[in-house]
């Protein structure tokens, strides 16, 4: 119940022709959710970014949510490579106080 | 063999400029006798720091950049650590091509604030932004993040907090 699994290549089953699924099947969760999502790309690597420089706040900003914590790869997009030199400028701008370990 | 080391430290907010200015000369000796060439010397400002250290909210950053043979930075940290006047230090050794980049990036800032001290003797109006841009890497706030639309996964992390 809940998804259809008709169609196993994605969620672009129910449109258009087709019958529009089984009557009186349950829609629920009717949000399309992949219809709509931009794909997550490394913004590290559009930038062609050989390091991360731990004094580049500006940068660093934009990976650390309100907690302060470091914002996962599933989420930003970023790849491997640009993730691991992300931890590392993170932790060292921690450790001179620049940005906070946890904000409360 | 000769590296670029580069070496943040934090001192204390409450030091006169004369205090201060001693204190970071003599670091600056431990590197220069020890045969190590200075490209950026730079005091970075004074900031608000992220969370108390020493039960101090502030602190003023000074950067060293500079190439030397290893032995320096051992030196330079153990000066640091010993001293009272410095809350916090770190040093990294960079890797080359960072190096050379910051080197670059170091003497171009450099000429801008020597330009805008020239332009403020000569009594112009001073293009504020360049300069200050150059001199001060951490006192001008950064912007708010950007707000990045919602995905599902976000949620999923929010639970973990």
């Amino acid at each position: 119940m809940g998804m259809m699994r008709d169609n196993p290549g994605g969620g672009y089953g129910s449109r258009g022709g087709g019958g529009g699924g089984r009557p009186g099947a349950p829609r629920t969760g009717g949000r399309r959710r992949f219809l709509f999502r931009r794909r997550k790309y490394c913004k590290f690597c559009e930038d062609k970014a050989r390091w991360i420089d731990y004094k580049d706040l500006r940068t660093l900003q934009n990976y650390i949510p309100e907690r302060a914590k470091i914002l996962p790869r599933r989420i930003s997009g970023t790849c491997a490579t640009h993730q691991r030199q992300l931890m590392q400028a993170i932790k060292r701008a921690r450790n001179l106080a620049l940005i906070p370990f946890t904000s409360d | 063999m000769i590296r670029t080391y580069e070496t943040v430290f934090i001192t204390l907010p409450t030091m006169t400029d004369e205090e201060e200015r001693a204190a970071v000369d003599a670091f600056a000796a431990v590197v220069s006798d020890g045969g190590g060439t200075f490209t950026a010397n730079d005091r970075m400002g004074r900031r608000r720091l992220a969370y108390p250290i020493k039960k101090l909210e502030d602190g003023v950053y000074t950067r060293f950049l500079y190439d030397a043979e290893s032995g320096v930075p051992k030196e330079l940290d153990r000066r640091l650590r010993i001293s009272d006047k410095v809350i916090r230090h770190m040093t990294v050794c960079m890797e080359p091509d960072w190096a050379v980049a910051s080197k670059e990036q170091a003497v171009r800032d450099a000429q801008a604030r020597a330009e805008a001290e020239a332009a403020r003797a000569a009594g112009l109006p001073v293009d504020e932004s360049e300069a200050v841009r150059g001199a001060s890497l951490l006192t001008d706030q950064a912007p708010a993040p950007p707000v990045r639309p919602r995905d599902e996964d976000d949620a999923e992390f929010d639970d973990q907090e």
